[in-house]
Order: C-alpha cells, then sequence, then structure tokens
C-alpha cells in the first residue's frame, strides 16, 4: 500500500493512510451542482523519527494542503492521519492540543507571517505563553537562547519585524516555530522567498537545529535541487495525487514518472559543461475542480496512452523503497491492451508545438 | 554583432531619506551589443531595479536624486531628453518587463486593449490593424487561443499566460533593447522553463538585445550571454558567462555560484556566504564586501578597489582576485 523500505516498517512518527482534503466551492446559483475542489486525493505515507521528507510539486498542487492535514488544521474528507500511533482526527480537545504542541510550521512568507505589530520577543514567546505554565523571566531566558541559537542578537529583542531582512525573518519564525521543542516540524517552501544567496543559511540553519534536538522534517518545496540535498524519503505531487514516492536517492538516481522527469529537466542548472535532456511541459496545470478522471498527469504528459485516459494510474512499487504511480511503468492488462489502451496518444497541443519551434 | 545597442556611463541613483541619503546606485557603466543578453545579477537591495528604472527614466525626483553622465540608446542620447519625449522612446525603442504580470497589467482592461494600446500610441495603425497585430503578437509567445485571450481581463490568465502577455507587450514594437526585470521568479519551475524558452527564442529571433535582471544565477546560465555582478550599488564585475561560472574570479561572485543548490550534487552541507547585504545607510569602510569575505585583508578594509579591465572584456573590483593567486 504504502513505500515500506526496511526502515519504515519501525513505529512512524506520523502516518497518513487514504487522505483525501475537499474544498467545497461556492455554488454559482442556489441550485446548481455542488463542485469541490480535490485539493488531495488518496495520499498514504509514513514519516519515520528523525528523518526529512520531501514534499515535491508546482503550486495549487495540493502540498500544502496535506501539510495543513498533517499538523491538524485542515481535516480531511477521508483518511486517516495518525501522529505517533494517534488517530489525530478522533483525539479529544485537550490531547489533540497536546499533540499540536509537538507539531509546528514554519511558512513561506516571512512577511506575512509575522505580525509587524509585534516585537521579536512577542512574537517568539507567543506558543509559549499560549501553552501558558511559565513566568515572564523564564520565557525571556527562553527567547534569548533561541536567539542565539538562530543567530541573532540580544538586541534585536525588541525590535520589529519591519527592521529584519527577509532570510533573519526566517529565522524568527523558525525560533517561533521550535521554542515548544516540538518533534515534528512542517517547513512550507521556507526558502522560497529568500535570495538564493541565503537559501543556503537558512537550510544550513535548519539542519543544524534538526541535528541538535532530533527534529523530524517534512520540507515543501518546488526546489528539487534543495529536496535532493536534505531528503531522505519524498513525495511527488501533482493535482493532489501521489506521482512518485520512495527514498529520495532511488528517485532521484532513477526517476521514472513523466512528471518526475518533467520537473527535472525545468531545473535550470548552472552546470556549464552538461547538456541535458529537457522535457518542456505543456500547458499550465489543470483546474483541481472536475479534475481528469484518469491520470491525472495525462493532458500534460508527453508520452500519454489511450488508457491513461479514464484508468487512475495507482502507485505501484517498482524496487523497494520507490513507488510510481504511471501506467508507463506498470503497464497495462492483456484485456486493456486489447482494446487498444496502450495505443500512445499525443495531446492536442503537442503536433503544433513541434512547428512552433522551429 | 559589435554595434553597441545601450551605453550607460556613471549612473548615480540616491535618495535623501530621514537619518541620511540611501546610495542605491553608485556610478555604474553598462554596455549592452547588439542582439546580445546582457545580465544584471545580484542579491536584492543591490540597486539592479533602481537600475534598470533609470535607464528607463521611470524614476521620478523626489523622492530619487539620480545623475547620469550618457545614456545612449542605439546611437541617440537620451540623457536629456525630456518626459515626453522619453514617452515616444518607451514602448517603441525600449521596453521593460516587469517581474509580477498581475500588478504591471491594468486589472480592469483586457489584456489585447493593453497591447493595441502600444500599436495605437506608437504607429498609425488603426483599431481593427492594431488588434490583428495584437493577435499575432499573443501568437508569437505561444498563447494558446490569441483571439478568445485577448478578450481576456488579466484576472482570467494563469501566472505564465500573464507573463507570456508581458513579454508580447513588450516585443509588440520590436524594440532595440527589452530590459527584462526578474521575469520569471514569481512562476513555478516548469513555468519558468516554458516563459524563459519564449523570452530567449523572441530576443533571439528578432535580434532585440536584453538586459535581464535577475538574482537567479541558473536563469542567467540558461539565457545571458555576459554577466554583470552587483552588489551594494557597485559593479564588482563582468564577464562573458562562459567565463563566469567556470571560473569566477570576484570572491562574492564565487560565494553566489557555491550558494545555489545543485541538482548533480551529492548530499553536503550548503556553501554559504555569511551575513547578508550590507544596510543602504551603513555601508560599510573600504570594499562593501569585506565583511562578508574570506579573502579580506586591512587593504580591502580601507580602500575601495577600482574596476579593473582584464582580458576578453571582464572586469573586476576586488584587492585579492582569486586568479592572482593562482598566477603567483
Amino acid at each position: 500500500m504504502s513505500a515500506n523500505g526496511k526502515r519504515w516498517s519501525s513505529n512512524p512518527l506520523l502516518e497518513m493512510e487514504g487522505v483525501s482534503v475537499d474544498f467545497p466551492v461556492k455554488r454559482a446559483y442556489p441550485f446548481s451542482k455542488k463542485r469541490w475542489i480535490q485539493a488531495v486525493t488518496d495520499v498514504s505515507l509514513q514519516i519515520s523519527e528523525g528523518e526529512t521528507f520531501g514534499i515535491v510539486g508546482e503550486s495549487g498542487c495540493g502540498k500544502s494542503t496535506l501539510a495543513n492535514a498533517m499538523i491538524g488544521m485542515v481535516p480531511p474528507t477521508a483518511g486517516t492521519v495518525r501522529f505517533q500511533g494517534d488517530d489525530l482526527y478522533s483525539l479529544k480537545p485537550k490531547a489533540f492540543r497536546a499533540a499540536r504542541r509537538n507539531m509546528q510550521m514554519i511558512f513561506q512568507d516571512p512577511f506575512s507571517s509575522l505580525n509587524p505589530r509585534f516585537t521579536v520577543y512577542d512574537i517568539i514567546k507567543e506558543p509559549m505563553y499560549i501553552r501558558g505554565g511559565a513566568s515572564e523571566a523564564v520565557m525571556k531566558d527562553k527567547v534569548l537562547e533561541l536567539l542565539q541559537l538562530v543567530g541573532l542578537d540580544e538586541e534585536d529583542l525588541y525590535r520589529y519585524p519591519s527592521d529584519f531582512s527577509g532570510g533573519q525573518r526566517q529565522r524568527i519564525g523558525i525560533a517561533r516555530a521550535i521554542i515548544l521543542n516540538p518533534k515534528f516540524l512542517v517547513c512550507d517552501e521556507p526558502v522560497s522567498g529568500l535570495d538564493v544567496s541565503v537559501h543556503a543559511q537558512i537550510l544550513n540553519l535548519l539542519t543544524e537545529i534538526q541535528k541538535s534536538r532530533n527534529l523530524t522534517y517534512v520540507f515543501i518545496s518546488h526546489n528539487l535541487a534543495v529536496v535532493k540535498n536534505i531528503c531522505q524519503d519524498m513525495l511527488v505531487m501533482y493535482l493532489g495525487k501521489a506521482m512518485e514516492a520512495g527514498e529520495s536517492t532511488a528517485v532521484f538516481a532513477n526517476p521514472l514518472h513523466p512528471y518526475t522527469k518533467a520537473l527535472l529537466s525545468a531545473i535550470l542548472d548552472i552546470d556549464m559543461h552538461r547538456a541535458r535532456e529537457r522535457i518542456l511541459l505543456e500547458g499550465d496545470i489543470p483546474s483541481p475542480i472536475d479534475p481528469p478522471k484518469g491520470c491525472r498527469f495525462w493532458q500534460r504528459c508527453p508520452f500519454a496512452m489511450v488508457g491513461c485516459e479514464t484508468i487512475p494510474a495507482e502507485l505501484v512499487e517498482v524496487e523497494p523503497g520507490h513507488q510510481v504511480a504511471c501506467h508507463l511503468v506498470s503497464g497495462f492488462s492483456e484485456k486493456q491492451k486489447a482494446v487498444g489502451y496502450d495505443r500512445p496518444v499525443s495531446p492536442q497541443p503537442a503536433p503544433e508545438k513541434a512547428s512552433a519551434a522551429e | 554583432m559589435t554595434e553597441t545597442v545601450l551605453e550607460v556611463r556613471n549612473l548615480k541613483v540616491a535618495f535623501p531619506c530621514a537619518g541620511g541619503v540611501i546610495r542605491a546606485v553608485e556610478g555604474i557603466d553598462l554596455v549592452t551589443k547588439k542582439g546580445e543578453c546582457v545580465a544584471l545579477v545580484g542579491e536584492s537591495g543591490c540597486g539592479k531595479s533602481v537600475t534598470a528604472l533609470s535607464i528607463m527614466k521611470l524614476l521620478r525626483t523626489p523622492p530619487s536624486v539620480s545623475r547620469i553622465d550618457k545614456l545612449e540608446l542605439d546611437g541617440r542620447d537620451l540623457t536629456h531628453l525630456t518626459d515626453r519625449d522619453m514617452e515616444r522612446v518607451r514602448g517603441k525603442d525600449m521596453a521593460i518587463i516587469f517581474q509580477d504580470a498581475m500588478t504591471a497589467l491594468n486589472p480592469v482592461m483586457t489584456v489585447g486593449k493593453q497591447i493595441d494600446e502600444v500599436y495605437r500610441r506608437h504607429t498609425k495603425l488603426g483599431k481593427k490593424e492594431a488588434r490583428e497585430q495584437t493577435i499575432r503578437a499573443l501568437e508569437l509567445v505561444g498563447v494558446p487561443e490569441p483571439r478568445s485571450r485577448a478578450k481576456a481581463f488579466p484576472h482570467e490568465l494563469s501566472g505564465g499566460m500573464r507573463q507570456r502577455v508581458l513579454i508580447a507587450l513588450a516585443f509588440a514594437c520590436m524594440p532595440k533593447l527589452i530590459i527584462a526585470d526578474e521575469p520569471t521568479t514569481s512562476l513555478d519551475v516548469t513555468i519558468q522553463a516554458q516563459v524563459l524558452d519564449v523570452l530567449k527564442s523572441m530576443q533571439r529571433n528578432h535580434d532585440v538585445s536584453a538586459l535581464l535582471i535577475t538574482h537567479d544565477l541558473s536563469v542567467v546560465a540558461n539565457m545571458a550571454d555576459a554577466v554583470y555582478v552587483m552588489y551594494s550599488g557597485k559593479i564588482v564585475g563582468r564577464a562573458p558567462k562562459q567565463q563566469l561560472f567556470m571560473d569566477p574570479l570576484h570572491p562574492y561572485t564565487q560565494g553566489l555560484l557555491a550558494s545555489v543548490p545543485r541538482i548533480s550534487d551529492g548530499k553536503q552541507a550548503f556553501v554559504q556566504i555569511p551575513d547578508t547585504v550590507p544596510h543602504p545607510m551603513r555601508k560599510p569602510s573600504g570594499c562593501y564586501f569585506h565583511p562578508r569575505c574570506f579573502r579580506a585583508s586591512d587593504r580591502c578594509r580601507e580602500h575601495m578597489p577600482r574596476l579593473e579591465n582584464l582580458e576578453n572584456g571582464r572586469q573586476i573590483r576586488c584587492w585579492h582576485p582569486l586568479h592572482q593567486e593562482r598566477g603567483a
């Protein structure tokens, strides 16, 4: 069912099984059909303690919704989320709050995720303040300790977020996220709003903190180069569904899904001496309202076959710790082949593109 | 190929404000040849965008105070042109592509109308002919069904499509120079690849010079012919692209290159440049980069190095460039 390498057989910290999240769309007319945005559809995964789990995909593919479902912010419409063995969404409020204390989040945009009217001290202490039970002096000590850990000065304590650069603000966000000693940290595109030269600083800081505090990370990114460098396991998503999953070494060594390949080739590399095979995807990601019935990717897939249109592709294990959801890999049954499901279809825009490129 | 299209000499821009003067651009020279794509690279706050805006003469005084010795576009001196004359140049002889397509386009006008406007303004085309041209322009940048898309409002288009519309808008009159200010920063990776392809083919096919402003070296690697590296309001180096990537001479350039995560790497810690860009009001003495530089010496702390010319059109502003060590 899910990508089970040997490592995953032990107790995972977080486990998702068949999780789907749908959001209702506001009706255009009072009696028109109710429609749903299928943000996440049937995703299963296991995250073991101390690892970094990468989620990759374009914007609008459900990465953030999935992460929100993990930490109890968006109840899934189907499936279960288990954190340390407990079903997160059936916990009693008190236990739920206790579990939530162990999961924190670092947001993408360091400009809108910090309250501009709070000082750095107020921002960082807030989780502790809300939990209660700590005196002002204790909180201040803790905040100072964290400031030092994330590389800010003591004198920054009473400054406001507007005094800081993007990278420094992200450091404040990190300090706020770890003040309650969580076990599980979701980093939602923590560097994509920052300058390239600052990326390395923030990523190194995150890795250091992970080592010293034994944290488990979920790292959401559209930058595959970053994911390759810091994640042990990864999941490639497209339009709410898992396309490819597994240990990142396996996935990067042998990407099998056309979408993963396209993502990889879309990365602009700065290595001058290497020519690479490029797969340029046509068009944009379709709307998650009424997504394609078969494989979600078939409309943009350069290798689409007739059957891809109607038969959903399920994750199949291709090697230990590496799963792919693609008919190209899993193939069709004899019966399906008889109806011509394995005939290639080129999506309409493809031939046009060939002539336009000339 | 050697014809100079854009020449900027000694551009200075400052913003006086409470508590001091922000010297955003401190005397930079830029040269762009015909059909060439020149990149201007630097971290945010180093003055890239201000440079772009002042080449377009889009900065107002106040708040800014600027001085320029020479601004020449395709042999024509623009240094002392009035706003009114500049209006005839902008859009026709040079055009700019902004980063954020949602704010650069007028939200209450259809995109077709916005492109029509360029033709109506700068050519003698009538309404109908202008629309025909618009549709052709949209087709060129790969907008599917250009005829119906021309009637769409910006919010009805996806990010990639909007950026294509901006490219169509900039290339409408086939200007001599295109300034692209972070054209793909707000886009997804797959869409970024598409849009860059469009931009590149438009620029190459129509032999238009481009000034590409970006902080993303991977974009530079795919687009540019030559690169200027900017730091804290000054040019710290210039090099042909190949040489810059294969053999960086300035410690800053080397640091920038090393900090880009690469897909070909194994797992390892990311190389980082320590610290951040100095605040524009509190620039350090001497070389602006010395507090972050691993080669800094006393000389760097006291004196700003000059921009030296090297062979192959390379320039460098550093007391201890990396090739000196190798040569010695």
